[in-house]
C-alpha cells in the first residue's frame, strides 16, 4: 500500500529522480512489453491494451530521449488519453519516515506548457535528488510523440 | 566619472567571479558555503549551472558571467558558493546561489566610491551600475532583472 507522501526512485541513465507515489501508475517488466525493434523513433517499447497500444521512453539523466537497452520496468503514469511509460533502470518504493522533500523552483522558462519539471528536492546531506511535478512529466512525455 | 557626496555606510560583499567583480549588500547574503557538486536541473537555460543541496533545500546555482553573455565554464575546486536570499516578492524558500572564484571580501561603501561610466558596464540588463572600489571596478547586479529572467510570466 502506498500514500501521497511516499515517493518512486526512478533511475534513469545513472540519474535518480522521485515521483510522488500519489501519482497514479502501474509499473511493468520489460517482457510484458513490445520493444522497438527499430533504432528510429523516440518510442523504446508499447504495451498493448486492447484497441491500444501505450508508448513507454527511455531517457537518459538529462531526459533526452535515448534508445540504449539496458533498462528493465516501465512505469506507466496515468495520463489522458491513455497512460504514458517510462523506462527506469531501477524502481524502488521509498520508505515515508526517510523521505523529506522540500518544493523547489527551477529558474528559468519552464520546458512544458504546463510548467517545470520539478517541484521539489529531497536533499540529505550534499546529495539531492529532483522530485518530477506529475503533470509536467507526463506533458512532456506525451510531447516527445512516436517520432 | 562622478564622485558622489559621502552618505550612509552600506556593508557589501565583493564577489569575484571569471572576468569581472560583483558589489552585492552583505544582507543579500545568507551564506557562503565550500563548493560541491552541482546536480544537473535537465532542460535549465546555459546560465543555470545545477542545483546543490544547502540545509534542507535544493538551491539553484546561477553563473552571472553567462547572463552577461559569456560561455559556460567549468568551475575551480577553489571556488566559493555564494548563498543569495530570495529576491523580493519570492517565496521564503526560493533562495539562489552564484559561484565566486575565490571567498567574497567585505567592503564598507560610504558613497565617496566613484561611479563608473556607463561606456566601462557591460551591456547588459542584469547589471545596474559599477563602482569604482580600492580603483577597481565593480559590478552592482540588478536583482529586479534578474528576476525577471529567473521567474518569467
Amino acid at each position: 500500500m502506498t500514500d501521497a507522501n511516499q515517493y518512486l526512485r526512478l533511475q534513469m541513465g545513472g540519474a535518480s529522480f522521485l515521483l510522488p507515489s500519489g501519482t497514479g501508475y502501474t509499473i511493468e517488466q520489460r517482457e510484458n512489453l513490445t520493444t522497438n525493434k527499430s533504432p528510429e523513433g523516440n518510442v523504446a517499447a508499447w504495451q498493448s491494451l486492447r484497441s491500444t497500444r501505450l508508448p513507454a521512453y527511455c531517457l537518459d539523466a538529462m531526459l533526452r530521449v535515448t534508445r540504449h537497452h539496458n533498462w528493465h520496468r516501465v512505469v506507466f503514469l496515468d495520463a489522458l488519453p491513455h497512460a504514458v511509460g517510462l523506462a527506469v533502470d531501477e524502481v524502488q518504493l521509498l520508505p515515508r519516515a526517510d523521505t523529506i522533500v522540500t518544493p523547489f523552483t527551477p529558474l528559468g522558462h519552464p520546458p512544458t506548457r504546463l510548467g517545470h519539471l520539478f517541484a521539489g528536492a529531497w536533499v540529505t546531506g550534499n546529495r539531492l535528488m529532483l522530485v518530477f511535478d506529475p503533470k509536467a512529466i507526463v506533458a512532456y512525455l506525451q510531447g516527445l510523440g512516436e517520432a | 566619472m562622478k564622485k558622489p557626496r559621502t552618505g550612509p555606510r552600506l556593508h557589501s560583499l565583493e564577489v569575484p567571479l571569471d572576468g569581472s567583480t560583483l558589489l552585492v549588500p552583505s544582507a543579500a547574503v545568507a551564506e557562503v558555503i565550500n563548493p560541491q557538486k552541482f546536480v544537473p536541473v535537465p532542460f535549465s537555460q546555459p546560465w543555470l549551472n545545477g542545483a546543490i543541496g544547502w540545509r534542507t533545500l535544493a538551491v539553484p546555482v546561477i553563473s552571472f558571467e553567462t547572463l552577461l553573455g559569456a560561455p559556460a565554464h567549468t568551475h575551480p575546486e577553489a571556488g566559493k558558493i555564494v548563498i543569495f536570499y530570495p529576491l523580493s516578492g519570492r517565496k521564503d524558500w526560493e533562495f539562489f546561489a552564484m559561484f565566486a572564484m575565490a571567498e567574497p571580501r567585505p567592503q564598507l561603501l560610504d558613497g565617496s566610491q566613484p561611479v563608473a561610466d556607463a561606456s566601462e558596464l557591460p551591456a547588459s540588463p542584469h547589471v545596474a551600475a559599477g563602482l569604482k572600489v580600492e580603483g577597481r571596478l565593480m559590478l552592482i547586479p540588478d536583482f529586479e532583472a534578474m528576476k525577471k529572467v529567473f521567474y518569467p510570466g
